[in-house]
């Protein structure tokens, strides 16, 4: 079988990116199931890992079919040759930097589209040095999307214990509440269902929170689970995926850790969060679905306050890796597998 | 070897018709509940005895007419009788008019003897809205009766789960309603009433973080501004009264901290906000508290539990940790 290439792009190279994923790589490359390569600055990686993987090396590299030929303990390096080290300020908002992360993810979005690497797995950029470099996006997300031309996408948060699909993100809680529309928690019902088809999962087991305490109680403390959230549910039924709910808020995330469903739609941001959070402390990957292409990332942001001083984790960025080997393999640990691209 | 104070604790049965007598009747028969308390059950015989039998448990129970000098013996549950209930057949398993009026009853005796100064603290198993109503009280819940016979104008609800405390700003309104609801004025109220309640409960200077409302606390106003206009200024407003107030934090990081010890309690803005993380933390363990009642008060987090009742079969963590949690609150020893 092939092994997936999985990109790693290198984030802003003033934050903990380079850090965390130098720290990583070591422990992907030691599973040998994929071929991991990262999308920045050879020098960065250099730099990165003289001072954090001793006894590994970098080789600089054209394009992702010349990675899985590097020596062992090298990591390969898709240069673009765009960021000088001299010029980096570590911990701050800088355009040099947001120009040079922005450069990294494009690079990565036309190779998956191109179909020369199975997944992309980001790290953290920083969107104020990115805008300040010109580049108009509210993230990755909206940066992706653009790039892959994708109309609808949706923020997974996922783990091996609990994942959630977002209706909405960064939004105001008010204007997330204005969200709760029927359609809207269709599409992400859809999105989440197919996201776990990928996954490997056969007849994937959808619940859907409510918005209000209790699900709303009868109509108590809200309308919007009778006049949004159930007829979504029944429309998804309708058409053979298995959905469940509105399920009371503070239920559902049990019952989907205690193996009941396999993933939760959820309302707003917080709702998906705090769970995940707490049952999945560092492992919790943030996924793009809706995209043509596969997309995970760490959750966790450039980190300016500790950048440069090695006391950053990797492990959010391996379990990055992982969902991502996961999604490209649809291989979730159960041996299924799908042709890889 | 028993305390010599114990607090006298009126535990009430809750509706009769639910799984309140198992679950009160197995954490009585634990050693540990006579040792740090001295428990008085306000209900009636009949439940009681049916508890008993349901779950097995080796204890005995008798009908008294006063609390005082009750609670000593651990082979024998204590039941207080409120007039006119002695001798109901309650319903199993389904909602009924009469278990509403009972539990009610029994939640007014259990205020009353606190009031009183014959308890030290009280502890009570679920009542179920629809049977209240049933049986005409105009009481909603707990709460509401707690209002009434208090007079408090704010009765707040704190849920715990180990060392993850959320005292909650408001509980059952829409989730649009509670946001509205967060305005500086009442988280100050809020964070006022959770500084006072845990110095009475021996915290010397808690440590109280304020949760933001909008994801990532709202990034400095780009996704919503009620940081900026109230959760903020209310926070200020508490540290210029010398409280240890912390805040707006995001609220997909807080309770990670509140769990690793950072804070002593998190003041959240709206149900689910504190609902959510204790429920996923600690589900079983799970009890509530009421901030704002002249009295201390715990109880189970769980309903009446109608299609498990009389099978023996519930759980009774929630209340051993409730009458735990009433016994430090009533003692003075800081919980931890």
């Amino acid at each position: 079988m092939n092994k997936p290439i999985l990109a790693i792009t290198l984030g802003d190279p003033g934050g903990v990116g380079p850090e965390v994923t130098v720290k990583a790589f070591p422990h992907e490359a030691g599973l040998d199931r994929s071929i991991p390569l990262v999308v920045g600055d050879a020098r960065i990686v250099a730099d990165a890992v003289a001072r954090w993987v001793p006894g590994w090396s970098v080789a600089a590299i054209e394009g992702p079919e010349e990675a899985a030929a590097v020596s062992n303990e090298t990591i390969p390096v898709i240069d673009l040759r765009n960021c000088d080290p001299s010029l980096v300020r570590i911990g701050e908002v800088d355009p040099y930097s947001g120009n040079a992360a922005y450069e990294y993810v494009a690079h990565a979005a036309k190779l998956a589209m191109d179909r020369r690497i199975s997944a992309i797995v980001t790290a953290p950029l920083n969107k104020e040095s990115m805008r300040l470099a010109g580049h108009m996006y509210d993230g990755h997300t909206g940066l992706l999307g653009e790039l892959t031309g994708a109309k609808k996408y949706f923020m997974v948060l996922g783990s091996d214990v609990l994942r959630v699909i977002h209706v909405s993100t960064h939004v105001t809680l008010e204007e997330a509440v204005k969200r709760v529309k029927t359609d809207r928690i269709v599409d992400t019902i859809r999105a989440g269902h197919e996201h776990l088809k990928q996954m490997g999962f056969e007849n994937p087991r959808i619940a859907v929170a409510g918005l209000n305490p209790h699900a709303g109680d009868g109509g108590q403390f809200g309308l919007e689970e009778a006049q949004e959230v159930a007829p979504a549910v029944e429309q998804a039924r309708a058409v053979g995926i298995d959905a469940t709910g509105p399920i009371s808020p503070d239920a559902v995330f049990r019952m989907a850790v205690d193996g009941h469903y396999d993933i939760v739609v959820v309302l707003y941001h917080d709702q998906g969060h705090i769970p995940v959070k707490l049952v999945a402390f560092e492992e919790g990957v943030n996924v793009t679905v809706g995209l043509p292409i596969i997309r995970t990332s760490v959750d966790h942001g450039t980190g300016f306050d500790i950048a440069g001083q090695g006391v950053a984790s990797e492990v959010n960025m391996i379990s990055a890796l992982d969902y991502a080997y996961k999604m490209a393999t649809g291989d979730r640990g159960t041996g299924s597998t799908r042709p890889l691209v | 070897m028993p305390e010599p104070d114990r607090p006298l604790l009126a535990i009430t049965l809750g509706d009769p018709s639910g799984i309140g007598p198992e679950v009160v009747a197995r954490a009585l028969a634990e050693p540990a509940a006579y040792e740090m308390a001295r428990p008085v059950v306000i209900g009636a015989l009949g439940p009681m005895l049916r508890g008993i039998k349901d779950t097995g448990v080796e204890l005995k129970a008798r009908a008294v007419n006063s609390a005082e000098g009750a609670g000593e013996d651990p082979n024998v549950i204590d039941v207080l009788n409120v007039d006119g209930f002695e001798d109901v057949e309650f319903p199993l398993g389904e909602l009924s008019a009469v278990s509403g009026k009972a539990a009610h009853a029994w939640i007014e005796r259990a205020v009353r003897l606190c009031q009183d100064g014959g308890a030290d603290a009280m502890v009570t198993a679920p009542v179920n809205k629809e049977a209240l109503n049933l049986a005409g009280s105009t009481d909603m819940g707990h709460q509401e009766v707690f209002k009434r016979m208090s007079g408090s104008d704010y009765v707040a609800t704190m849920l715990v789960s180990g060392t993850l405390r959320c005292m909650h700003l408001s509980t059952h309104r829409s989730l649009k309603r509670a946001a509205e609801y967060a305005t500086r004025e009442n988280i100050l109220m809020a964070t006022k009433l959770t500084d006072e309640t845990f110095k009475s409960w021996g915290f010397e200077n808690p440590r109280i973080a304020i949760a933001a409302l909008n994801p990532h606390g709202g990034e400095n106003g780009m996704i919503g501004d009620e940081e900026i206009t109230d959760i903020r200024p209310a926070v200020e407003d508490a540290q210029a009264l010398g409280i240890n107030a912390s805040g707006p934090i995001p609220a997909d990081s807080v309770f990670n901290q509140a769990i690793d010890g950072r804070w002593d309690v998190v003041v959240v803005l709206y149900h689910d906000q504190g609902h959510i993380p204790i429920k996923v933390h600690g589900f079983e363990e799970s009890v509530s508290v009421n901030l704002g009642i002249p009295w201390i008060r715990t109880s189970v987090d769980h309903g009446t539990a109608f299609d498990i009742a009389g099978k023996g079969i519930a759980q009774a963590v929630s209340m051993r940790e409730a009458i735990k949690l009433a016994t430090q609150l009533a003692t003075g020893v800081r919980p931890s």
